[in-house]
């Protein structure tokens, strides 16, 4: 199987999984910061939304480094882009475009609405794949076990429906 | 420090971009179970963090000397119900958080929608926080869900 992203061949996943590992590892060595990215989904509404809850002490002061870290991520895909064959503008999405096809204008619905139930499900749980998945389970929180085995199980779930009931149904 | 937070955040993003952990057929293939390259990764990740963590809450103090202190996550309500929404979004999306931005990164167009919604999402949760305070268990504000 190949990435999207210009047919390229994946990183090997103990390679993967090991740099992931030492990117959390780094954040806590240099400047004791547990690895977390929804809650930068908070700091940036911090700098618009006046709600007393986006302006916590703990958003606040996490700003100075989840900003910057927010835009390495950018730039760490697009800098793969560069380097694995060149970057482009796409509107690919592999087998979504296969099982159904939609233009751009329905993937943007499709999109927009998936990321309200991330952002809002992040931060209802207290974290994503990062925050409860990589660092919470590697520092044995219980809170962080029972979030990822919910969220694994309905992502299962939801895929499962999709791709097995949903999309077939839609292509008859 | 702005410059190693955005140094470890582009090295993060590229693995991410290159291993898949990013593209939208090998997330549906983790829930299909129709390729099981990112469970492998999230379990290498795990394994290998939880002792290096451990070492260095041993130590207790950062490279410069400044004391090791991180915020546990809190235990509530949330937990479950976020994560389920949360799950559901990642499977229709492809791509949890980190990688709506690596995806804008590389180009994808249509993760600019999911960030829009991801940041409505959030915006909407900490506008009405002291409404789901009660139903939902939720720790004071201060404290907030979890940090991360």
């Amino acid at each position: 199987m190949t990435l999207i992203l210009n047919g390229l061949p994946p990183l090997h996943w103990a390679l993967a999984g090991l740099g992931i590992a030492g990117v959390t590892l780094a954040l806590l060595l240099i400047g004791s910061r547990r690895l977390g990215i929804s809650t930068g989904f908070e700091d940036v509404c911090s700098l618009v939304l006046p709600a007393p809850y986006f302006r916590r002490p703990a958003v606040v002061s996490g700003r100075p480094w989840r900003l910057p870290l927010l835009c390495g991520l950018v730039l760490g895909g697009f800098l793969s882009a560069v380097l694995g064959g060149g970057w482009k503008p796409t509107w690919a999405l592999g087998m979504f475009d296969t099982a159904i096809g939609l233009g751009p204008g329905g993937k943007l619905a499709w999109m927009f609405v998936a990321g309200l139930f991330i952002g809002f499900g992040t931060r209802l749980a207290g974290g994503c794949t990062s925050g409860h998945g990589i660092f919470g389970l590697a520092n044995l929180e219980r809170p962080s076990l029972i979030t990822t085995l919910t969220f694994m199980a309905a992502g299962i779930v939801t895929t499962q429906v999709v791709y097995r009931v949903l999309f077939p149904l839609a292509g008859l | 420090m702005t410059a190693v937070y955005v140094v470890l955040g582009t090295i993060f993003g590229f693995i991410l971009s290159r291993s898949g952990a990013a593209d939208y057929d090998f997330i549906q293939g983790m829930f299909l179970f129709t390729n099981l390259q990112l469970y492998g990764i999230m379990g290498v990740a795990v394994l290998v963090g939880a002792p290096g963590i451990w070492l260095i809450k041993q130590r207790g103090r950062t490279l410069a000397g400044r004391k090791i202190d991180i915020e546990l996550k809190p235990l509530h309500r949330g937990n479950i119900s976020g994560g389920v929404l949360f799950g559901i979004g990642w499977s229709l999306a492809g791509m949890c958080p980190g990688p709506i931005l690596v995806n804008i990164g590389e180009g994808k167009i249509y993760a600019l929608a999911a960030l829009a919604g991801a940041l409505a999402g959030a915006g909407v949760f900490g506008t009405i926080y002291q409404r789901l305070q009660k139903p939902f268990a939720l720790p004071a504000l201060k404290v907030g869900t979890g940090e991360g």
